[in-house]
């Protein structure tokens, strides 16, 4: 039944990839000069035409003895308009214990509808307003991997370049920073299988990162190697704290801090980070997160890379100077 | 299973027909991004990644008190857009430029160099 489910779950997400293929189309997460790359941990502060394709994450738990737990995700993004845009994705995790137990399946469904809020060039200032939704029971109940029950978390995301700072600045204003903060509602409060309090939770994240390609083209080229130039070093955080309906659970926050690497291409980027444990509640030792992004406005620019409604089909404004 | 099933779908639909486009990027400019050169250039001229459409695309260059010192309009062909300068005299200059590429993405930047040293 679960087998079945799922495989009609793989056809669904890519029927619905196929189907988006009749629209308009701009860019991925560029505000003024700057781009911001999509990031691996948390969201990048922009709707758009994209693919992971895949995540993969390895870690270990943080119980006695650690677990040891693959997770392998799959998201796409779509524009409805040049300023709303869904997201759905999955996430695939096999945990094996080390007495030799192993769960393996599913989590929920997750979809995103989220509304971009502003792009100010000048400022390379990005806003935008998202509701996550966790699907309850379209995961692998059975082992234990996905709830019964269903997750709203609100979110916002802003996205900030420092490359409107004076050009004294210098090398400084190729930095940048990303963040995220939502609050998640499950819509049961209470988990009769375990019988515990289901949690609210604060969840938030945030990026730092150095855009090579921005110290080359916007403040001074150095002449690297080209490889050098396609780079962003990055650290992400992400956090979540639990703060009502938490009686009988830790109210202690978990998450990792991510130190990494981005390479950005033309029509993909490539990503690697090291994930470290805020505390033992959050893991064990060092992970790794490593993703592959495609950019589907670029490498399909006439057909599922636009949005899907108010494209305009009138050629462009001429730019006046 | 449903995993390859997923994966071997969203392949084939993304690497069936992909298209030679996409933003277009400033590769090299001449000056160099950021640079002091000796003496006076002649021209600005810029190689993005992408060919560019010429009707939309554009570079105008100033100097520190915000007047033009370029000679108008900017020549533009396949990848490359450049345009003359008038006679520059020590100083800092802006180069500002948009691209629009050929499937319509549009980019846009500004850099400047310092002519004499200064």
């Amino acid at each position: 039944m679960l087998r079945s489910s799922s495989c009609s779950r793989a056809f669904a997400l890519a029927l619905v990839f196929l189907a988006l293929s009749a629209a308009e189309a701009f860019a991925h997460c560029f505000v003024g000069p700057r781009f911001f790359p999509a990031t691996l941990a948390t969201d990048d502060p922009c709707v758009a035409d994209e693919m992971s394709l895949p995540t993969v994450a390895w870690s270990k738990t943080g119980d006695v003895p650690a677990a040891t737990e693959w997770d392998v995700s799959v998201e796409l993004s779509k524009r409805i308009t040049e300023d709303l845009g869904i997201s759905i994705g999955d996430t695939w995790s096999n945990i094996h214990q080390p007495g030799g137990f192993t769960q393996a399946g599913f989590g929920n469904l997750e979809t995103t509808l989220q509304y971009q809020l502003l792009k100010d060039g000048p400022h390379e200032l990005a806003l935008l307003l998202g509701l996550i939704v966790d699907w309850g029971g379209t995961g692998a109940i059975n082992s234990g991997l996905a709830d019964r029950w269903s997750t709203l978390t609100p979110t916002f995301y802003f996205g900030k370049g420092f490359g409107d700072l004076p050009d004294s600045f210098g090398w400084i204003r190729a930095f940048a920073v990303t963040g995220q903060i939502g609050y998640q509602f499950p819509t049961r409060n209470f988990d009769v299988d375990t019988g515990s309090f289901i949690p609210q939770v604060l969840a938030y994240g945030a990026s730092i990162q150095y855009s090579m390609p921005y110290l080359k083209s916007e403040i001074r080229d150095y002449q690297f190697p080209d490889f050098i130039n396609h780079l962003i070093p990055i650290v992400e955080m992400q956090l979540s704290t639990p703060v009502a309906n938490n009686f009988g659970n830790s109210g202690l926050t978990t998450g990792t801090i991510n130190p990494g690497v981005i390479w950005v291409g033309t029509y993909f980027q490539v990503g690697a980070e090291a994930v470290l444990p805020v505390n033992h509640s959050s893991g064990t030792g060092v992970g790794f997160l490593g993703q592959l992004h495609l950019y589907l406005d670029d490498m399909f620019p006439t057909t599922i890379g636009r949005p899907l409604l108010g494209g305009s089909s009138a050629p462009p404004q001429q730019l006046k100077f | 299973m449903r995993i390859r099933i997923l994966f071997t779908s969203l392949f084939l639909a993304t690497f069936s027909n992909v298209a030679a486009h996409a933003h277009a990027f400033l590769d090299h400019a001449s000056p160099l991004v950021g640079s002091t050169v000796a003496s006076a250039p002649h021209e600005v001229a810029l190689t993005f990644t992408q060919n560019l459409e010429s009707s939309f695309s554009s570079v105008q260059v100033t100097d520190a008190n915000g007047a033009r010192v370029d000679q108008g309009k900017a020549q533009i062909s396949g990848n490359s857009m450049r345009v003359g300068l008038k006679s520059l005299s020590p100083g800092t200059y802006r180069v500002r430029w948009h691209a629009l590429s050929v499937d319509t993405h549009k980019t846009e930047g500004s850099f400047t160099f310092i002519v004499g040293g200064r």
